[in-house]
């Protein structure tokens, strides 16, 4: 009997549960979007911070002083520690191996440029490095990396070298102010330069594919692949430094507590903390792994870098979900006004209810039983759109979909009942002290 | 003043419908103004935080030759002087920090290392993430003390407060350790000292080998400023250190995109929900539509008189969601950015204006009973 007086209630004058139905509609879309996009933004967001390039730096462990301003290095080729390039491979087995969007070796060579003609030679730094390079990893596949992945800020004119010629990209800066300037296509003459005058003089004939704007030091640089540098400096199948970008989550206490731990030993963790840390990818988590499978480096966060995302990420990350709690605010109102008025809309129905002898409670019971209705209906649809706005949102703001989480739609569901029932709740107890008389008459 | 009356006894009459609209209204208000808020102050909080990536813009010699000879400058350009004169010909109130820089290769106990030479003061601006173990040193005359790297104390075994002697071809300084800094990078293997101090290790006063600034703001005013900055050193170039621009434009584009976006999405919804709200009034009011037209009223007249009561709604509840919003943001850019949003006072007109709009907007339907006959209406339909 219940159930038909709901039926009947609910099937017959529809136009009037249009209001209620929309406002649950486009509130809960809203809502959908907003916490769709709220718990991926930090994802996503992270990604994007890695076009700031690499947020970890390798150096040997037992390195000599670097002579390295602007981020050219001018030690000799003789002096300081290197690292093997055959190790790297290894980045990519550690735990956060996926995180590890990229890493990138330098080395860097004091050189100089000998003119074919000219008598002047100019000094330069030749920087050896990887543009797009097959890694092999240990498990058989090949990883893909290097400037292009670290430095994406990098921009040439013309190509970049391939990694197994003896090609060159030569810097904006270096190429308009070298005598006569360097154009591409042209060949140029490099030899290492050695503290002592009258060393080896062997010029290394290179290829210039491109012109590099890359905003630094490496602007006044011949950049080259790695294996060209490491045959003008002697040092074959070595590198100096190395880059790496990973995408970590913000630092957090235990991401302190578990840095410190690594040297302080005042502070210990306990297991439970332990595996903790070590499984999420905070940066300094990351940095241990990658200090594990390269023995003797030191790998450290490059703080600018790493601060700042975190920072910013925090920010974000909280100023969203003081959005998505104003777009919950904001839904509920709409749902809870609409269906305060739907009722109070109602009250002659009400009003007859009560004459024929209905008791309070089963008017309640039949109205409330309709604003579930309504809710679930139209939470099921405001999901659906919402997922849809969410698509679109995350299309245009991160180039891809943002992906559709169906945990959502109990939350939604849920949210748009006790919504619709809290809405209807405080004019239906206004409705139970009227006189049906008094309604009835139109008072 | 009859009309007015009208609106007033209108307005009393229905105290418990309107109390729906009023709150819709307010909370609906409160919600805009509070978004809005926060939306137009984030961009200059988020700006300031990307500021902790160091220096933005550099001031270089078109042509610097280099040399990597160890006892030898790194490239020296020009007056310290003239560049300071133009750099401050060109005032902006987003320049966070700005100094110059001369970097020269010399020794310290005998190892070949960067001394950078600056203004230490403003160096604590410029890297906000540094971590110091000591203190840094907030004087651009102090020429006895510096600060070094971490790496720079781990091969020197220096400790803080001992004395570091510096060398550069015959000449050479007694400093003492103020600090070691943590920065994770090339400036682990630095020395930070004073400007002088560096000029007169290389012998050559008022030498600098760049000039660095870091100025916090949207894109467009950076190279806004880049723009009347190189008007001014038309000899040098002045050019934004992409991988910091690059990345800082294109982030803060996204973030305020999406927040932006949502806000939009809000706005919509606030709107659609006042607009119900005083809709679902309106077509209550039907009832005194049909009693005024029996009694001689014209549409017109009974429309103006309904418009303004909702109009009236709309101001009062607008002005204070306004306030409400406003206080809120308020708090929010405290929890958020740890620094107060300061009030924009163009969202109260802006949000007063749309409550209304939409609440005029809202009550529009009532114009459709004009066509109906009183007597219908009063009877009931």
């Amino acid at each position: 009997m219940f159930a038909r007086l709901v039926k009947e209630s609910f099937v017959r004058n529809p136009r009037r549960k249009l209001l209620t139905a929309a406002a649950l509609v486009v509130g809960m879309a809203v809502t959908t979007a907003t916490l769709t996009i709220a718990l991926e933004v930090g994802d996503r967001l992270a990604r994007e911070f890695r076009s700031l390039g690499a947020n970890l730096l390798v150096t040997p462990e037992s390195d000599t002083l670097p002579v390295e301003i602007g981020g050219v290095d001018y030690r000799a080729v003789d002096e300081g520690a290197y690292l093997k390039e055959a190790d790297l491979g290894k980045l990519k087995t550690i735990f956060w191996r996926h995180n590890i969007l990229g890493f990138t070796p330098f080395l860097d060579v004091p050189a100089r440029i000998i003119p074919s003609t000219r008598s002047n030679t100019e000094f330069v730094t030749v920087i050896g490095t990887w543009y797009e390079h097959g890694v092999p990893v240990p498990d058989g596949t090949t990883f893909k990396t290097g400037v292009s992945v670290t430095h994406p800020w990098w921009r040439i004119q013309g190509r970049w070298f391939d990694d197994r010629t003896d090609e060159c990209v030569v810097g904006d800066v270096l190429a308009r102010s070298y005598p006569g300037g360097i154009t591409s296509g042209q060949i140029i003459n490099v030899e290492p330069f050695r503290a002592e005058p009258g060393g080896l003089s062997r010029g290394w004939p290179l290829k210039v594919t491109g012109i590099l704007s890359a905003g630094g030091a490496e602007d006044k640089a011949v950049i080259v692949p790695l294996s060209v540098a490491q045959k003008i400096s002697g040092h074959a199948g070595e590198f100096r430094q190395l880059f790496v970008s990973a995408l970590t989550k913000p630092a957090d206490a235990l991401a302190e507590r578990g840095e410190r731990a690594q040297y302080d030993k005042n502070i210990q963790l306990t297991p439970t903390e332990y595996d903790r840390w070590f499984c999420s990818p905070y940066i300094s988590s990351i940095s241990y792994q990658i200090k594990t499978v390269l023995p003797g480096t030191d790998v450290h966060a490059i703080r600018r870098v790493a601060e700042t995302e975190g920072r910013v990420l925090d920010r974000v990350g909280t100023l969203l979900w003081i959005v998505t709690l104003a777009a919950l605010v904001a839904a509920a109102l709409a749902v809870a006004a609409t269906s305060a008025t739907t009722v109070l809309e109602r009250q002659a129905e009400i009003g007859v209810m009560k004459a024929l002898g209905a008791s309070n409670a089963l008017v309640n019971g039949i109205f409330l039983a309709e604003q579930v209705l309504l809710a679930i209906i139209g939470g099921v649809i405001g999901f659906i759109a919402g997922t849809a706005l969410a698509r679109i949102l995350g299309t245009s703001v991160f180039g891809s979909p943002a992906s559709p989480r169906l945990i959502l739609l109990p939350i939604v569901l849920a949210l748009a009942a006790i919504v619709a029932i809290a809405g209807s709740l405080l004019p239906l107890r206004r409705a139970a002290h009227f006189e049906p008389a008094l309604i009835l008459r139109g008072g | 003043m009859m009309f007015w009356r009208l609106v007033f006894q209108l307005l009393r009459g229905s105290r418990g419908r309107l109390a729906v609209a009023i709150l819709a209204i307010v909370s609906g208000a409160a919600v805009i103004s509070a978004l809005l808020n926060l939306d137009l102050g984030m961009q200059n909080k988020l700006t300031e935080e990307f500021r902790s990536l160091g220096a933005n813009i550099v001031i270089a010699p078109p042509n610097a030759p280099q040399s990597p000879d160890v006892g030898s400058a790194a490239p020296v350009l020009y007056d310290e002087d003239v560049l300071d004169i133009g750099i401050q010909s060109v005032r902006s109130p987003n320049v966070v920090a700005s100094a110059p820089y001369l970097y020269i290769i010399g020794r310290a106990a005998g190892t070949p290392v960067v001394i950078v030479g600056t203004w230490l003061d403003e160096l604590r601006k410029f890297e906000p993430t540094w971590q110091l173990d000591g203190s840094w040193i907030s004087s651009r005359e102090d020429n006895g003390r510096c600060l070094v790297g971490r790496n720079v104390a781990q091969r020197l075994h220096l400790k803080l407060g001992r004395s570091l002697e510096l060398a550069y071809a015959d000449r050479n300084f007694e400093l003492s350790v103020a600090g070691i800094v943590d920065a994770g990078g090339a400036d682990d293997n630095q020395i930070f000292v004073n400007l002088p101090v560096a000029q007169k290790l290389a012998a050559k006063e008022g030498a600098i080998s760049v000039w660095q600034l870091s100025v916090s703001g949207t894109p467009g005013n950076l190279s806004d400023y880049t723009t009347r900055l190189a008007g001014v050193l038309s000899q040098e170039e002045v050019r934004p250190i992409r991988q910091v621009t690059e990345a800082e434009g294109s982030l803060l584009g996204r973030i305020q995109f999406l927040i932006v976006s949502m806000v939009v999405l809000i706005l919509i919804l606030t709107t659609l929900c006042v607009l119900g709200t005083i809709a679902a009034l309106a077509m209550e009011r039907r009832k005194d539509v049909g009693l005024m037209k029996s009694l001689g009223g014209s549409i017109s007249r009974i429309m103006g008189l309904f418009l303004a009561e909702v109009g009236v709604l709309g101001a009062v509840g607008g002005l204070i969601g306004a306030i409400l919003g406003v206080t809120l943001s308020y708090w929010m850019g405290l929890r958020v950015f740890g620094a107060a949003i300061s009030p924009r006072w163009e969202i109260f007109p802006v949000t007063i204006l749309l409550m209304i709009v939409v609440a005029m907007a809202g009550a529009l339907p009532l114009r459709t009973l004009g066509d109906v006959k009183p007597a219908v209406i009063l009877r009931g339909e």
